[in-house]
């Protein structure tokens, strides 16, 4: 097994009360790579990304970190190993500054008493920098997270991630509710990402998913249903078989 | 551009210097002992609730028994200095023993403090008064530990915690009031000696004795205003924001609310152990649950995101209190008035007493520096020649 894989999922199950939500699903996702995962309501998207980032617990099945086995940690613990993960609603701290929810995220030292400092780092300062250029929210910087708009608020979560370092990161839904400049914007943020992170995205929207993907994994009912460039997705019999009835990918 | 956070410090650093100039020096202008010896029983209660802002409007975590807290801190100190009061000392024994325990005591039990009752022996560190102050803060400390890390391991929050935090304060006032032989129950601990430091004895009534309070509150107050301005601070409010964010972002945030918690708890109990310095008495009212809820609307009045104003508040809700139920139409209507008091606040002035003075202080500064700021200029030119 390669460490050049930045995330190995390995028969990923999740059994709610017999349901499973996430059914021996499979995968590898090289570094550096940008991998969209598609799939009609209840494939098991967002659930298999709650098992990855540690918010549910799987039942059976592994995955792996650079080679390193992260299955069913600590939600924290599964974040300082490298993986960051955005939500499809806004997660970000509401009642701080933008300013302070960056200088949150760039925090290395994760422990309370090595917290009881003032004050920013040299190197966390130039991270903080960093992430402004990149989302371009300089000009709000001392406004309050919750009085942004919606596409901010977005840039700004993500901006959190990359000034995590995380190594991995998941998106869920990253354009839901925007306006298409908007929408522009956040491909190029994801786009200026790709190489130096490795991005599991999951995404709707097929303007923004030709925009960005390179390669394409599709769910269905918790499992992998196939996987492969965009133009051998589309004309898959089973993946058109899996959208009829929610109107086909559009 | 850093220009909004240096001015609120900026503005922090004036206002927490005039308060604590001002506590320190009121005894130049307030020469009534009476009068001084209740202040500084306010200013106890100011830092309840700096505690109080600490863990709610800092951690989002509403604390509705800390109570429990200011009362352990309470007795562990009244324990010691009811060893020292001259009852306990005349009873004809080797070792001081409460007047209490004798009243309770079993016919024939030996007249001694470690053997007049099954657990009397439990009193026998507090001979040494400093064993009662260090106590005062341990054990409000070691069961805030215990108690927190049960509840934000198991990740319970909002209303739960209050509910858990409120029966926990009432299951320790039963304990108190059940254990007459050991506490005196529900009369609690009274005819108190004097804390004595080097030969020097604190009278309650003493200017001293307000100085013991004066710079203690002074203290806690900028030790928890430059704690908040830690990182720490800073991700224990991020936590309160959106605690699942903190979690993916890295942070243990049961770590921080743990932490947290068991400041705030530590202060109250040094609240407590300051009160009975100055009240000379240590009951188990202190855990009733009213009081517990009192702290929480000074907090509400002055600002629970403010440690200042929440600090201000209790102090002036209790002075107005007192000052209001001198006169007999009000002392009754008093419960009513403050109830009244907080509903008002609550729906109008969500940020107390302290979110209008920010918003004055912060119109101030953007007046002074649009328009004023050629005159200004001029006028120093002016001073100048």
């Amino acid at each position: 097994m390669s460490t050049n894989n930045a995330l190995t999922i390995d028969g990923l199950t999740v059994n709610f009360d017999g349901f499973k939500a996430v059914d021996g699903f499979s995968t590898v996702i090289e570094d550096g790579e940008l991998r969209v995962v598609l799939g009609p309501n209840g494939a098991g998207k967002t659930t298999m990304m709650d098992l990855i980032s540690g918010k549910t617990k799987a039942s059976a099945g592994s995955v792996r970190l650079y080679g390193r086995d992260i299955t069913s940690r600590a939600e924290h613990k599964i974040a300082r190993a490298g993986i960051g993960r955005k939500f499809q609603i806004p997660s970000i701290f509401r009642d701080l500054t933008v300013r302070e929810n960056f200088e949150v995220a760039v925090t290395r030292t994760p422990g309370v008493l090595s917290n009881l400092r003032m004050g920013l780092r040299a190197s966390e300062r130039k991270q903080v920098q960093h992430i402004v250029d990149l989302t371009q929210l300089g000009d709000v910087l001392e406004k309050r997270a919750g009085d942004l708009s919606h596409g901010q608020m977005q840039w700004l979560e993500l901006g959190m991630l990359i000034g995590q370092e995380s190594r991995v990161i998941l998106l869920d839904e990253p354009t839901a509710g925007m306006t298409q400049a908007e929408t522009l914007k956040t491909s190029r943020i994801i786009n200026a990402l790709k190489g130096s992170h490795t991005l599991l995205v999951v995404e709707h929207d097929m303007a923004f998913v030709r925009e960005i993907a390179e390669k394409i994994t599709v769910m269905h009912l918790g499992k992998m249903l196939a996987e492969g460039k965009i133009e051998q997705i589309e004309k898959d019999p089973a993946v058109q078989d899996a959208y009829l009835g929610s109107g086909g990918i559009h | 551009m850093q220009s909004g956070r240096f001015d609120s410090v900026g503005v922090d650093v004036v206002a927490y210097g005039a308060f604590i100039l001002a506590i320190l020096l009121l005894p130049l202008f307030l020469d009534d002992p009476f009068w001084l010896n209740r202040i500084a029983k306010y200013l106890v209660y100011g830092m309840l609730g700096v505690a109080i802002a600490l863990s709610w409007g800092y951690a989002g975590i509403l604390n509705l028994g800390q109570g429990l807290f200011f009362g352990m801190g309470a007795y562990m100190v009244a324990m010691s200095l009811k060893l020292q009061s001259s009852t306990s000392l005349q009873q004809g024994s080797d070792s001081p023993v409460p007047d209490f325990m004798l009243w309770n005591a079993q016919p024939g039990a030996p007249t001694e403090l470690c053997c007049i009752s099954p657990s009397s022996f439990l009193w026998l560190p507090f001979q040494a008064q400093w064993f009662g102050a260090v106590m005062a803060l341990v054990v409000p400390v070691v069961i805030a530990l215990a108690l927190s890390s049960a509840i934000f391991r198991l990740r319970v929050s909002g209303v739960y915690v209050a509910i858990i935090t409120l029966a926990s304060v009432l299951l320790v006032r039963l304990l108190i009031v059940d254990a007459q032989p050991l506490t005196n129950g529900f009369n609690g601990l009274t005819d108190l000696g004097w804390l004595t430091v080097a030969g020097f004895e604190f009278d309650p009534y003493l200017t001293q004795t307000y100085y013991i309070v004066a710079v203690s509150l002074s203290l806690v107050l900028v030790l928890t205003r430059v704690l908040v301005g830690t990182r720490a601070g800073l991700i224990l409010q991020s936590t309160r924001d959106d605690p699942n964010r903190a979690r993916y972002l890295g942070f243990d945030v049961a770590a921080y609310q743990i932490f947290f918690f068991t400041v705030s708890a530590g202060i109250a109990g040094f609240a407590g152990m300051l009160y009975v310095i100055a009240a000379e008495f240590a009951s188990p009212s202190f855990m009733d649950l009213a009081f517990s809820i009192t702290m929480v609307v000074w907090a509400a009045v002055g600002g629970r995101s403010s440690l200042l104003g929440a600090c201000i508040g209790a102090i002036l809700i209790n002075t107005i209190e007192a000052t209001a139920s001198e006169s007999e139409m009000f002392q009754e209507a008093w419960r009513a008035i403050i109830g009244l008091i907080f509903i008002l606040v609550v729906l109008f002035l969500p940020r107390g007493l302290a979110g209008v003075g920010q918003d004055l202080t912060a119109r101030l500064i953007g007046m002074a520096r649009r328009p004023s700021a050629a005159p200004d200029r001029q006028a120093s030119r002016d001073a100048a020649e």
